[in-house]
């Protein structure tokens, strides 16, 4: 079972040494150059032989992209336009291309629509960049979108339930298409004593996104899989996640966590999630059947990640815990993230697959802070009512 | 009944006693055939064939420094049942040979006639030194060493030790806010485990064989840390449990008879050389969960939990609750995916195998004291009234 191209380094003995360490060059170069060197891949369309990214300077990344120029696939990716999840395909997208697989990205709507302005849409550019061909619609219509192109492989990550995922899959089904995947959620695990959530565990019976798993595994495809995320960082996000923590810490506002702020969560960079779904395009054998926890291996708790956030920006931190009730608002819209334990673990994808995970917060957010400085997202005029209200029902003050 | 999924098939375990049920893990279940399927043959992977069986010629003349009160107890019964030559070292305190719950009297009678054992105490570091080099043992296991010096004469004596397999603590890691710990973390050299990290790094300056096993919480039958047993005496009272601030924090227990396993299989395992593995169950679980948990191992109604503020109490010595009150948990993906040992016991089955073999037969090693219990529920019934 070899892993073809791996963007991620065998994991390194010294990796969480410390918890401001960096980390060993290796995959960070490697990652670079997937990702941001996309003028270095070009692919034409009658396919003459690839030109490889001179950077990495390990032999190992060329030979394995040389072996999976043998198990080319011609990858689909239907994707989301909005939400957590819409950054999934553009990094997937991105690493089947530079190891030299074909890939469509049907991106739900218009081209000209004004969820377009926003990342990951925003560098699509790079995509086409790459040999990549992006195109838009109304998933229910795929066949008639990408007419007579041949697929091997479909990424569905874009539906949340049957009605939306249905025509697609039942497309793909008709369309012979080999290996068929699905971006389902974490959140459809019932929250239970034990933690992690580890692949096989019981499920909400009412979450939508099982009914799809459910219909896949039925349609007989030669390889078939699942994949739960959770959260994710990284450049190109369309939702919001470590910048809700910037936000508060460079205007030295107070960070207002629900509950005691010792909940766990999962919150990976992306990378991790697209070399674990291009794992299983590339062994499609042993993904076969199986659900994938798509989330880094490591959790960290609400108020761990203010930590971790503050210590990026170089700046002071205070959270102020408060009981959502108590308070009267809503947690869903006044913090990023499900206020209970939400952590899954990776083991599927570790054992079956092989996949080692890169995320290392500490300098992932250091990265991301310096994307947020960049793009002036610290100077843009901002509103906290519902912080204002917490801090009101607490009173706080808060100096400005 | 609930379906038993997601469980490997039993080996012919040596523990199998006839009166203790085992109750389905049923916090973990498959949603859907086909899931099960491919579930159930992952785990089937975890576990190589015939992992434990030994040769005559294989046989070690194996020594373990204590081995009379909890993790040696079984192990040492492993071991024998190998074929190997065990011998016990121990001041001769407690006997040297009990018989377990559950356990034959057959299989008791034929363990009991072939341990041995050497009388000492590992403090006197010349006795130590003298008798074990005129003994030439081939592995030490080390499961009640605390501080590096008590190892010295041991390796001393023993030039041609094979290998020296050792029983840390995941206590040695340093505290994270990010978790999991993977055996690549940082470490305390200033916590209270910090003789553990010491006798780590001194035996691998030492060039000797050495294997090191970091436990988490460990639980089951004859535990003589009151961490379960704290939990049922509770639950036996009908009194509602304390649990410290949110309950949210969370923990890992492992069952001895699992990390008696894990011993064994590092033996003359030339892939554990220099290694060493977070040995626990496979999964956390929160405060507030586990009380739950005991209840339902142990068959008794849902507790009725209360939670206090620590800062609010002076318990003087005593412990409000057997737990460090943060998180703390450990991946023991390493042992899994390099050695093939996976743990067999799920939480609420193991808590029941403890239970039916320990505390439900009315055995315990600390009698209840509620006393700072009954301070906590003293105020908190102030605070309602």
């Amino acid at each position: 079972m070899a892993a073809a191209v791996t963007i991620a380094a065998p994991a390194l003995p010294s990796r969480h040494s410390s918890s401001c360490s960096l980390p060993p060059l290796t995959h960070r170069s490697l990652s670079f150059v997937a990702f941001t060197s996309p003028t270095i891949t070009k692919l034409s369309s009658h396919r003459s032989p690839r030109r490889f990214p001179s950077a990495p300077s390990t032999s190992a990344f060329s030979i394995k992209a040389a072996a999976a120029a043998a198990d080319k696939k011609r990858v689909l990716v239907v994707n989301a336009n909005s939400g957590g999840h819409a950054v999934i395909g553009f990094y997937f997208a991105q690493q089947l291309l530079s190891s030299g697989h074909e890939v469509t990205v049907l991106t739900v709507g218009d081209e000209s629509s004004d969820k377009m302005k926003k990342p990951p849409f925003t560098r699509f550019s790079e995509l086409v960049s790459a040999g990549g061909k992006t195109v838009w619609g109304n998933p229910a219509q795929v066949g008639d979108i990408v007419g007579t192109a041949k697929f091997d492989v479909v990424l569905d990550n874009n539906g949340k339930d049957l009605d939306t995922v249905k025509p697609v899959a039942d497309w793909a089904k008709s369309a012979g298409v080999e290996q068929f995947l699905y971006i389902s959620s974490a959140g459809i695990y019932k929250p239970l004593d034990e933690i992690p959530h580890v692949e096989g565990d019981l499920v909400k019976d009412d979450a939508s996104h099982v009914s799809v798993e459910k219909y896949m595994a039925g349609l007989s495809f030669s390889s078939w899989a699942v994949f739960r995320p959770q959260y994710m960082i990284g450049s190109g996000n369309n939702k919001d996640c470590e910048e809700w923590f910037f936000d508060r810490i460079v205007r030295d506002r107070p960070v207002p966590i629900p509950g005691s702020g010792m909940q766990l969560t999962n919150i990976s960079h992306v990378r991790d999630l697209s070399s674990m779904l291009s794992l299983a395009v590339e062994n499609s054998a042993a993904a076969n059947g199986k659900i994938f926890n798509c989330v880094s291996d490591r959790a960290v708790t609400f108020d761990g990640l203010a930590k971790l956030c503050a210590r990026a920006a170089g700046r002071e931190l205070k959270i102020i815990h408060y009981d959502p009730k108590a308070v009267g608002i809503d947690a869903k819209k006044a913090f990023p993230f499900r206020n209970m334990h939400f952590y899954a673990e990776p083991r599927a994808a570790k054992e079956i697959l092989g996949w080692t995970g890169t995320t290392n917060l500490p300098e992932d957010l250091k990265e991301r802070f310096d994307e947020y400085v960049k793009i002036s997202r610290d100077k843009k005029p901002m509103q906290f009512d519902i912080d204002d209200k917490i801090l009101e029902s607490l009173k706080v003050a808060v100096t400005v | 009944m609930a379906r038993l999924v997601a469980m490997q098939p039993r080996q012919a375990s040596p523990w199998a006693s006839s009166s203790s049920p085992l109750l389905p893990s049923s916090l973990s279940e498959f949603n859907g055939a086909a899931l099960s399927i491919s579930l159930q043959k992952r785990r089937r992977t975890w576990q190589p064939k015939g992992a434990l069986q030994v040769t005559a010629s294989s046989a070690k003349k194996i020594l373990i420094m204590g081995g009379t009160r909890f993790i040696g107890v079984f192990l040492s019964r492993l071991l024998v049942k190998e074929g190997h030559q065990v011998t016990l070292f121990t001041r001769g305190k407690a006997p040297i040979t009990q018989q377990l719950p559950g356990e034959s009297d057959q299989d008791y009678e034929d363990f009991k006639s072939k341990i041995l054992h050497l009388k000492g105490d590992r403090k006197d570091f010349e006795f130590v030194k003298t008798s074990l080099a005129a003994e030439g043992f081939d592995v030490i296991y080390d499961i009640n060493g605390r501080e590096a010096v008590e190892v010295e004469p041991i390796l001393d004596a023993l030039p041609k030790l094979e290998q020296f397999i050792y029983c840390s603590s995941a206590g040695v890691y340093l505290k994270s806010d990010l978790l999991p710990h993977f055996e690549t973390d940082a470490v305390d050299p200033k916590s209270r485990h910090k003789g553990k990290l010491e006798t780590e790094s001194l035996l691998d300056s030492r060039g000797v064989n050495w294997t090191s096993i970091r436990p988490v919480y460990i639980y089951g039958p004859l535990n003589y840390n009151p961490v379960e047993e704290w939990f049922f005496h509770r639950l036996k009272a009908g009194r509602p449990i304390p649990v410290p601030n949110s309950g949210v924090q969370i923990t890992q227990l492992g069952h001895v008879k699992d990390l008696a396993r894990a011993f064994v299989t590092v033996l003359g395992n030339s892939k554990a050389s220099k290694q060493v593995y977070n040995i626990s169950g496979s999964k956390y679980v929160t405060f507030d969960g586990l009380a739950r948990a005991c209840a339902k191992a142990a068959g008794f109604p849902e507790p009725e939990i209360v939670h206090f503020n620590p800062k609010e109490f002076d318990f003087g010595k005593k412990k409000a609750f057997p737990f460090r009150d943060q998180h703390f948990f450990a991946s023991i993906e390493k042992a899994q995916r390099e050695l093939g040992w996976a743990p067999e016991f799920g939480l609420v089955e193991g808590l029941a195998d403890s239970y039916n073999l320990d505390f439900g037969r009315g055995t315990f090693r600390k009698p209840a004291d509620f006393t700072t219990d009954d301070m906590i529920l003293g105020k908190s019934l102030v605070l309602q009234s």
